[in-house]
């Protein structure tokens, strides 16, 4: 384990937060989409967890998390260490792990350019706040859409940064940079969520035809999504993951983890429940 | 040989509702809420106005689940929260967390509670199998 000290938290809700650990040392290069093992101190032993890393590779300075507080049925012990801790203790951390990452080349060798869509429930989206920001920092033309479901209006981490992006395609264009984000609150009637006016409802919804025949996804993006144009990235809970394969099983889409015998396929994921 | 079916009998919320709030004179309202602050049925006292607006119950209630979830957190330590007073200038509310969903009641200030709760429980003991 290497050590690290928390330089940064930010509550966003009482049980959901933004750390930042800046190492002692250098950051190790890591993939975007990948998770770092965290280790904080617990009754003379160390307890670890794992969280996927919203910062990008190019940021050299920190690691950056969204973690949600664990408070039931009981405390999680790590996240209460997490949520206690001040701007300025000591974490160690384990060199950066995780295959969900970005597909830049088809089996075939060649250069991957379909479109890529993120599907993140709740902090599941953390892989993709990475991803966005190391495709702008790479310049990268694909086009990428993020789509972002929480139950609550405050638990839209990064709606600033995505928002941000997706103004910024607006101002340059999408052949310069095509990035579009959406989020989706799933209890629009409670008094937190009164002044939603985006798209209610579970976020795989995204994907679901409605009465044109269209999905909203594909209403967004204009065209008929496909598995050959469009490469999906999904995580969060289990149910998100099934809910988002449940709709594009009826097209083919094939996750990594069934790929074909031709090493093809249009769907990763990673699911944390 | 068939297993024997269970059957599942939601409890009458509309009947548990008016039941309270004749239960007694300083009863001025009872309703009940899902997890998802949806008001599925309530029942006021004829003639009173309202001492909140529609905006205001929206947030009320708001505040009152609120304070419910995160009492749950403290299941693990101090069991099951049981019930809750809150006791205002003008009303009192009280809070029953019942199969799921949370009653609300609300009464006219500084009575007698004990036997305001007596007749809340003896109405919804009567559901609670």
């Amino acid at each position: 384990m290497e050590n690290g000290t928390i330089s940064y938290t930010q509550l966003l809700r009482e049980d959901l937060g933004i750390f930042r650990v800046t190492p002692d040392e250098k950051i190790l290069d890591f993939k975007a989409g990948q998770f770092l093992t965290l280790g904080l101190p617990f009754e003379s032993k160390m307890i670890h967890r794992a969280y996927s890393i919203t910062s990008s590779p190019e940021n050299k300075n920190f690691f950056e998390f969204v973690v949600r507080w664990v408070r039931r049925p009981l405390p999680g012990r790590f996240t209460s260490l997490l949520f206690n801790a001040k701007e300025g203790d000591k974490i160690s951390w384990a060199k950066p792990a995780g295959n969900l990452t970005i597909n830049d080349t088809l089996p075939s060798g060649e250069k991957d350019t379909r479109r890529i869509v993120c599907i993140g429930g709740g902090t599941g989206l953390a892989p993709f706040v990475s991803f966005a920001q190391h495709l702008h920092a790479t310049n990268d033309k694909r086009e990428i859409v993020v789509l972002h479901g929480a139950s609550y209006v405050d638990e839209l981490s990064y709606k600033h940064l995505l928002t941000d992006l997706q103004n910024e395609s607006i101002d340059k264009g999408k052949d310069e940079w095509n990035f579009k984000y959406r989020a989706a609150i799933s209890r629009p009637d409670e008094w937190t969520n009164r002044a939603w006016g985006g798209y209610k409802g579970r976020i795989e919804h995204f994907l679901r035809s409605n009465d044109s025949g269209k999905s909203p996804l594909e209403e967004l993006v204009g065209e008929k999504i496909t598995k050959d144009n469009t490469m999906f990235y999904v995580c969060g809970w289990q149910g998100t993951i099934d809910g988002t394969m449940d709709y594009l099983k009826t097209k083919n889409f094939v996750t990594e983890k069934n790929k074909r015998e031709d090493g093809s396929f249009e769907v990763k994921f990673e699911s944390y429940g | 040989m068939g297993m024997a079916e269970e059957i599942i009998v939601e409890p009458n919320f509309e009947k548990i509702c008016s039941d309270i709030l004749n239960s007694d004179e300083q009863i001025r309202f009872s309703g009940f809420v899902n997890d998802k602050s949806k008001l599925i049925h309530s029942v006021q006292k004829n003639n009173l106005e309202s001492l909140l607006s529609e905006h205001e119950i929206g947030m009320s209630i708001h505040y009152t689940l609120e304070r419910w979830r995160k009492a749950q957190n403290f299941t693990f330590r101090l069991g099951k929260e049981r019930l809750t007073f809150t006791e205002y200038d003008n009303v009192t509310l009280i809070t029953v967390p019942f199969k799921g969903k949370l009653l609300l009641v609300s009464t006219e200030p500084r009575i007698a509670y004990d036997s305001i709760i007596e007749k809340i429980n003896s109405i919804l003991i009567n559901w609670e199998n």
